[in-house]
């Protein structure tokens, strides 16, 4: 076992290699200068070299990645082209604002996803089932930024019930501990800056949720499906447990596995970042810092962003991957 | 059990080990918060404002805060708030106004401009704004070897040389020496007379900052966690990156009554519709750079008013004359005339953009030439006239459009679309193009350059010389194929060192009536940006330059 984590956390560092190289020689094969970029549309070509230089940009590609990686086992990150705020410290203060909404969502998505999904199959082709199914369907397909933006108008413009943007209101008086505002509120007891935390996270938690959510609702109902078909459903039905152990216990957990890796995948994608959602809520997360990013050409945060990113997908689904263990005990780690 | 037996003892450790992760990153944000936070807690305990905080919402996140040193609008709004200028506008003009100097006046030979300070005035460190400082931040900017301009570090000042042709020691450069004669009055000598002198000095670029706060903080002057501190209405409390940047007001400011509100926050929101939207909530208060498409639903909510900016800027279509037809005047000409300019800006602006014959904005019409109106619409006219030029089966044409949303292009793909249609009309085949913005800026001017591409410009300040020579000028022409006119070069540099505003007027207007004929930069736009406003806001004069100080702005 120690060894099998040993072994997958190995694994990282080819993967993590292959990310770096790959962001590296994207970033590069788009055209457009970030000098260019950065001194904007009066820059002369003598202002435009110096930065160059300074940024170095001038060195030969193959040695910029080496300084890149170099610094990278370093666990230095570089700094922010335009504000020159290293990478490492951004990433530590938008981190906790994507880790909670990612959280929250991800609970709502499990709240309701499954049990939708263990329904629909139970009563198969019913009314609910058609229903339930048909949402999903509805979920999956409708674009995020587009349901965003109803969501917004619905709830904060015309309702006027919850607000449009924003992790806190803006008139707030409150001094964040950790960054995860509703760890930090409940730490201080103030349940008024709790209430304030848990509006502005609805939005867009339902927003971000409704793929995982459909997604989640659809592979629970066809695992458990191909499930409840098995003998051993059949032996605990005929020795006469009642029908809520057979599905909840007999058959949930049997029907778990993919549902657990769907999650883990799911979940990791949160983590990295949702840019739509970020981006209509003015939420301050990884998401929408690596976009601006991208948008500048500011290469360290690009890089960095998606190193760091690439390195939490990993890890969440190397946990997902040990939990399997537990779902079927079947399966052992060699 | 084996294998299984192990993991049954050690997924608590794996859990833990991610939790730790998680903790480890909590606690070393902890550090970093818990500093940012102490500000905002110390001093004011007292209950904020009834009405609470005044909100503008910006497109985004400024760059820096260091004067002199970016040019990006995000950076300058904040800017605006935290310093004062050493010349500013009238509210919502382009008309200079005294700001931290009271009086300025260039001596006989126009070589030497003398500026008198304000009394009484400190920085919101408690430094008394002298000449000293003037000339500390004016060194800063222009003096490549001044030890505190942190340039190793990064700093770049690249404006100043744009707008005052070099840094110190360079041959091109406007400014030789700058001194404080005594303790309210600094002293500027340039190589030779320019006029629009203190236009420049005033544009938003150039906030004077405490050079206490500057040398303290050092390279980090400016940064999320460096400091800013100015003499303006707003004192700068927080940066909190991604999401706002917080003020109070500066009690001890040197306008009476001034600033109206006790906080003020610039929360930054990207998305167009977004802002609309928040806007709309009422967790915005004013907002700038939304899009023409929005208009109805500003128009169609009782809360919210539309506001256009003045117009201080021109979108333009470039014909590039090292391109062999485009090379003869009457070719260009015709293209000006086959581009019925009144419909597509009607089309794709409606009430908020105009057009005419001038290449500088409205709001500087005394110096446009009254001899221009405009190229008339008329294909038939245009299309004999290519023919006459040699051209009678036409010929192909690249034209560029740029990747980017700007006020005076807000949707630059179907506007090119509109004039290939209408070139087409005179028998020339417009192949569409256009590459990431960066190279785009970069490549129009690497020869030959593009053939014929749309570009715009908003103006620095309030003097055509930022608008003609800058695209007419000695230097200004590499993406027209370092097209030269002497004449036009010689009107340009006299109307720079002319000191009578009737002389310049003069020497400007025959500027107009010249690059009118040439039909080098086509003006098809001065813009109008669109802007709204909660309607219990009051106080907002926005100005042409793009940004201002909310000195005035008030809540109900």
């Amino acid at each position: 076992m120690g060894r099998y984590i040993l072994r997958r956390l190995l694994q990282l560092v080819p993967v993590l290699l292959g990310i770096s190289l790959l962001v590296f020689a994207f970033l590069h094969l788009i055209p457009g200068d970030p000098a260019v970029t950065m001194l904007g549309d009066r820059a002369t070509p003598d202002a435009v070299e110096k930065l160059r230089e300074r940024m170095g940009l001038n060195e030969p590609l193959p040695l910029q990645y080496l300084t890149f990686l170099g610094n990278l086992l370093r666990f230095d990150l570089g700094t922010s082209i335009f504000t020159g705020v290293p990478i490492s410290k951004e990433i530590l203060q938008r981190w906790p604002a994507t880790f909670e909404l990612s959280v929250v969502a991800m609970a709502i998505a499990l709240v309701i996803g499954i049990p939708a999904g263990v329904v629909a199959a139970v009563r198969k082709n019913s009314l609910v089932d058609n229903l339930a199914m048909g949402g999903s369907l509805l979920g999956v397909s409708m674009p995020v930024y587009w349901l965003g933006l109803l969501l917004v108008y619905l709830f904060a413009v015309n309702l006027q019930w919850l607000p449009p943007s924003g992790r806190i209101g803006i008139n707030a008086s409150f001094a964040p501990i950790t960054g995860f505002f509703l760890l930090d509120s409940l730490i201080q007891g103030d349940f008024k800056a709790l209430g304030d935390v848990l509006s502005h996270l609805i939005l867009p938690a339902l927003t971000l949720s409704t793929i995982p959510l459909a997604i989640l609702a659809r592979i629970t109902r066809s695992a458990m499906l191909e499930v409840l078909s098995q003998d051993y459903i059949r032996t605990a039905r005929s020795k006469g447990l009642k029908e809520f152990w057979v599905i909840g216990k007999h058959a949930l957990k049997n029907a778990m596995l993919p549902v657990v890796t769907i999650i883990g995948l799911e979940f990791g994608t949160l983590l990295g970042g949702a840019i739509l959602t970020e981006t209509i809520f003015s939420w301050p997360g990884i998401g929408s810092w690596i976009y601006g990013g991208i948008l500048q050409r500011d290469y360290p945060v690009v890089q960095g962003g998606v190193v760091f990113v690439a390195f939490v997908f990993v890890l969440v689904n190397l946990i997902v991957d040990l939990s399997y263990a537990f779902l079927d005990p079947r399966i052992q780690y060699k | 059990m084996g294998k299984l037996g192990f993991f049954r003892q050690h997924w608590r450790h794996i859990v833990l080990a991610f939790m730790a992760l998680t903790l480890a990153l909590t606690l070393a944000n902890c550090g970093g918060a818990s500093q940012q936070a102490s500000t905002p807690t110390a001093g004011d305990a007292a209950a904020p404002a009834a009405t609470g905080a005044l909100v503008f919402g910006s497109n985004g996140q400024p760059v820096s805060l260091t004067p002199g040193n970016i040019t990006d609008g995000n950076s300058l709004y904040v800017q605006q708030q935290i310093y004062n200028y050493l010349i500013g506008n009238k509210p919502g003009t382009t008309e200079l106004a005294p700001e931290l100097a009271t009086e300025w006046s260039a001596s006989e030979d126009g070589l030497t401009w003398t500026f008198k300070l304000r009394e009484g005035v400190t920085f919101h460190d408690g430094t008394d704004l002298n000449a000293d400082a003037v000339v500390f931040n004016v060194n800063r900017w222009w003096d490549p070897d001044f030890e505190y301009g942190y340039r190793a570090e990064g700093n770049l000042y690249e404006i100043w040389t744009d707008l005052f042709g070099g840094f110190k020691g360079d041959e091109a450069s406007t400014l030789v020496d700058v001194q404080a004669v005594d303790d309210l009055t600094v002293e500027f000598k340039v190589a030779e007379p320019f006029a629009a002198f203190p236009a420049a000095i005033s544009s938003a670029y150039f906030g004077i900052g405490s050079p206490t706060a500057m040398q303290k903080a050092g390279a980090s002057y400016g940064s999320p966690s460096g400091a800013a501190v100015g003499t303006g209405p707003f004192v700068f409390k927080e940066w909190i990156s991604g999401d706002r940047v917080t003020f109070t007001k500066f009690a001890d400011y040197w306008e009476e009554g001034l600033p109206k509100v006790d906080e003020l926050v610039i929360s930054f929101v990207e998305d167009p519709a977004a802002r609309l939207a928040q806007l709309r909530a009422g967790t915005l208060d004013f907002t700038v750079d939304l899009t023409p498409d929005q208009l109805p639903e500003i128009k169609s909510d009782a809360n919210l008013e539309a506001i256009f900016r003045p117009s201080f800027n021109v979108g333009y279509l470039a014909l590039n004359p090292s391109y062999e037809p485009l090379a003869k005047k009457e070719v260009r000409q015709a293209i000006a005339q086959a581009i019925n300019k009144p419909e597509i800006v009607k089309a794709f602006w409606g009430d908020l953009g105009e057009t005419d014959g001038h290449f500088v904005p409205p709001s500087l019409k005394e110096y446009s030439s009254g001899d221009v109106s405009d190229y008339k619409y008329d294909a038939a006219a245009a299309k004999q006239a290519i023919a006459e030029a040699g051209y009678p089966d036409g010929f192909t044409l690249d034209l560029w459009y740029m990747p980017v949303s700007r006020p005076y292009f807000p949707n630059p793909k179907p506007i090119a679309e509109a004039f290939a249609a209408e070139l087409s009309q005179i028998g020339i085949q417009v192949n569409l193009q256009t590459k990431d913005w960066g190279a785009y800026l970069e490549d129009r001017n690497t020869a030959p350059g593009f053939q014929s591409f749309m570009l715009g410009w908003t103006g620095d300040y309030g003097d055509p010389d930022n608008f003609l020579y800058a695209h007419f000028g000695p230097g200004s022409t590499q993406d027209l194929g370092d097209y030269k006119n002497p004449q036009l070069f010689d009107l340009l540099n006299q109307a720079r060192v002319a000191s009578e505003p009737a002389e310049r007027e003069k020497l400007y207007k025959q500027v107009d009536d010249l690059i009118f004929d040439e039909a080098l930069r086509i003006p098809i736009v001065h813009s109008q940006p669109l802007l709204s406003q909660r309607t219990n806001i009051s106080g907002w004069a926005p100005s042409p330059f793009s940004t201002e100080p909310f000195t005035a702005v008030e809540k109900s």
